[in-house]
């Protein structure tokens, strides 16, 4: 592969991209029968993630100095999207690095970003974002899990200690690292009293407790933290400037996450096509939700662009989000409307992956900020209709 | 393709023209001639994507009645668009040749603009989709009468054409689908017009509107109708878009289907949050839902369109994703 991909052309990329894949297909493939357990898909994203950063793609894309190899962000964008349209790794945990390894590259340490995003690229090691508390869901900025300063000043503390609880942390169990929002202002500061810390899993005082979800995995965990110490240095950003942290990962994950998850829903409704009956309630079914799912592509395409152009994007990205989360949602609808007892009796292999991913589906307007906070800022930012109060 | 500095200015001149015109002489402002003077058909000419835009989206945003499409689907058939050509667009929601051509005679039965009323000739399109001819007849051969409807201001005629098909001239397929495209992409953009311009009357009202003692978009359950109706209107301006950089006649197609889909949800909320004043003459949102159901049925309704994609994705079992990052 070479490093034309850098500056050249996407195009060019993508042509010699999906052919690398193609040849590699036997070598990339999962190595165990569908519908597979969630250890068994996470096994298989690091060993993908493996393959592909020994030949160098993995690393396209980032920044050099966290031993990427430069490049438009649309080459990782590119990528995670022609994986989930080969089944070649579930989407929504590849493209996790995607919310990730930003964080620590504009917040952590020099050092400390060249030493551990590498091992989150090459599959070596898996992270989890712990954000989301039982009391502070839609509500983050009212979060609790309070950092204390060793000694008691914040300003020359060489150690932090850390105490509360985290819910809905995907992947927790598996995780080697947490990005952890903490409380270290009054507590009624809000966002401005929230602190992001890069904590060890194996610290001391963690114990995490997978939570089953409604399609039988446990892909998220509570995670309590009980007088967990981290060193200072593991602070990324400022003291109280955790608001920041939480929200630089919105531009990502509003353009390559929703990209990889685009594609993976086209080939979802390919499978759908395929067995489908040839009728014209079916046509309509189907036409509807590929309807959807193109306008969502439309507006996602634009959106990157207007993100590599401007270098930012912000509030109009809710649109988007409202967009994925109706389009994923309306394709499940379709795959149950079209195959009656696909989802709700069929226990083969296909059937177990179909409800899997049914049942997921309805989360789609809940996870990464529910339908109605996003309308609620497209009123006040987008719509400027003032205050609600 | 022109710049985006350009066009923002194009489009400027183009939206403050039609406003005066509209200001000064009302419903009865010959916005034929404002495009006219503008230089339509030399922008038509020019720079055809970018004119169409331009033009369409100004004329949904005033819900204004010009007869340009006729321009747009000569100019695609490859005639010389002029203002005493009319245009013999398909009969409402569907989209094959409205004539054919039997022993000699053409018959055609379809829509047009109010151009068909006073123009000398009319140009017909006639056969299969896949295999069509493209023919001028006079006015004579045409019987056109107005069609009131939902919006008699649209101007929409019907129109039965017999005569002899003299001078018919085969028709590369390639460029009925293409001035299907371009139609297509006209009507679209100004239904994304119109539909903007229904959510920003509804913003103004519940801005103003107070009730239980506060404007009525303070509540939650108004704000989220409007976001709805945003949500729409931005993802078909993302489809136009998109039929734009990557031109052809899927992409116009999706855009047409958007675009009625769009044009019901936008109506539907604004309605709501409209209430009383929505449902008076003197409220100007009734001609821009009006207009809308007019422009829905040209070239193909969003229903009809819809069920044509999902036959081709079931009989070739493939889901194609069109447009490329």
């Amino acid at each position: 592969m070479g490093d034309s991909h850098v500056t050249g052309d996407l195009a060019d990329y993508r042509a010699e991209l999906r052919a690398w894949l193609d040849a590699n297909r036997e070598r990339l493939a999962p190595r165990f029968p569908p519908p597979g357990t969630l250890d068994d898909h996470v096994a298989q994203m690091q060993r993908v993630k493996s393959i592909l950063f020994d030949a160098g793609w993995m690393q396209l894309g980032w920044p050099e100095r966290v031993g990427g190899r430069g490049g438009s962000p649309m080459l990782r964008t590119e990528l995670g999207a022609a994986l989930a349209a080969r089944e070649l790794v579930d989407s929504g945990l590849f493209s996790l690095v995607e919310v990730l390894a930003p964080t620590l590259i504009d917040f952590a340490s020099p050092e400390l970003a060249a030493d551990v995003v590498p091992r989150l690229l090459s599959g070596a090691e898996l992270w989890c974002q712990g954000f989301s508390e039982p009391e502070s869901g839609s509500d983050l900025a009212s979060l609790r899990c309070r950092a204390v300063p060793e000694g008691g000043d914040p300003r020359s503390a060489a150690k932090w200690v850390i105490s509360g609880q985290k819910v809905w942390t995907s992947l927790a169990q598996f995780a080697d690292r947490c990005v952890l929002l903490t409380r270290t202002g009054p507590a009624d500061s809000r966002h401005r009293g929230i602190t992001a810390f890069f904590v060890d899993m194996n610290s001391p005082g963690i114990t995490v407790a997978p939570l089953e979800m409604l399609n039988g995995e446990h892909e998220f965990a509570e995670v309590f933290f009980d007088d967990v110490v981290v060193s200072a240095d593991r602070m990324l950003g400022a003291l109280n400037g955790g608001w920041a942290v939480a929200m630089s990962i919105l531009p990502y994950e509003r353009s390559s996450c929703f990209w990889q998850r685009i594609a993976f829903l086209y080939r979802r409704l390919e499978r759908l096509v395929e067995i489908a009956p040839n009728d014209d309630r079916a046509a309509e079914i189907v036409g509807d939700a590929y309807v959807q799912l193109y306008a969502l592509r439309a507006r996602s395409r634009a959106t990157q662009h207007r993100l590599a152009d401007t270098g930012t994007i912000g509030a109009e990205t809710s649109i988007d989000k409202v967009l994925v989360a109706t389009a994923e949602q309306v394709t499940y609808d379709a795959v149950r409307r079209l195959v009656p007892g696909l989802i709700e009796l069929d226990d083969s292999a296909a059937g177990e992956v179909w409800r899997g991913e049914y049942l997921y589906s309805r989360a789609a307007t809940i996870y990464g900020g529910t339908a109605e906070v996003q309308r609620n800022i497209i009123a006040r930012r987008l719509l400027e209709l003032g205050s609600d109060e | 393709m022109i710049g985006a500095g350009e066009r923002a200015a194009m489009e400027q001149t183009v939206r403050g023209a039609i406003a005066n015109a509209l200001a000064t002489a009302g419903a009865r402002a010959d916005i034929d001639a404002v495009l006219t003077k503008l230089g339509w058909l030399d922008m038509l000419d020019g720079e055809p994507d970018s004119a169409v835009d331009i033009v369409f989206g100004a004329l949904g945003a005033a819900d204004a009645t010009a007869t340009a499409l006729d321009d747009v689907v000569a100019a695609a058939l490859g005639h010389k668009p002029r203002a005493d050509l009319a245009v013999l667009l398909p009969r409402f929601a569907t989209w094959n040749p409205p004539g054919r051509i039997d022993a000699g005679d053409v018959h055609a039965q379809g829509l047009a603009t109010g151009r068909a009323a006073t123009a000398a000739e009319l140009l017909v399109v006639c056969g299969a989709e896949s295999e069509p001819g493209s023919v001028i007849v006079p006015a004579t051969a045409a019987e056109t009468e107005a069609v009131r409807g939902v919006d008699p201001a649209a101007g929409l005629r019907a129109v039965r054409v017999h005569g002899r098909a003299s001078g018919a001239t085969r028709l590369d397929p390639i460029a009925w689908q293409s001035a299907l495209a371009l139609g297509r992409r006209a009507v679209a953009r100004q239904i994304a017009g119109a539909s903007r311009a229904m959510l920003d009357l509804a913003r103004t009202h519940a801005m103003e509107r107070v009730q239980f003692g506060r404007p009525i978009a303070r509540f939650q359950a108004v704000r989220h109708r409007l976001a709805e109706a945003l949500v729409a209107v931005e993802a078909l301006e993302a489809a136009l878009t998109a039929a734009q950089e990557d031109p052809n006649s899927d992409t116009a197609a999706l855009a047409k289907a958007i675009a009625g889909r769009t044009a019901h949800t936008v109506a539907r909320h604004c309605q709501q949050v409209l209430a009383g004043i929505g449902f008076t003459a003197e409220h100007s949102f009734h001609r821009f839902l009006k207009r809308a159901l007019a422009l829905e049925g040209l070239f193909g309704s969003a229903d009809a369109i819809v069920l044509d994609v999902g036959r081709r994705l079931l009989a070739a079992r493939r889901v194609p994703t069109l447009i490329e990052l």
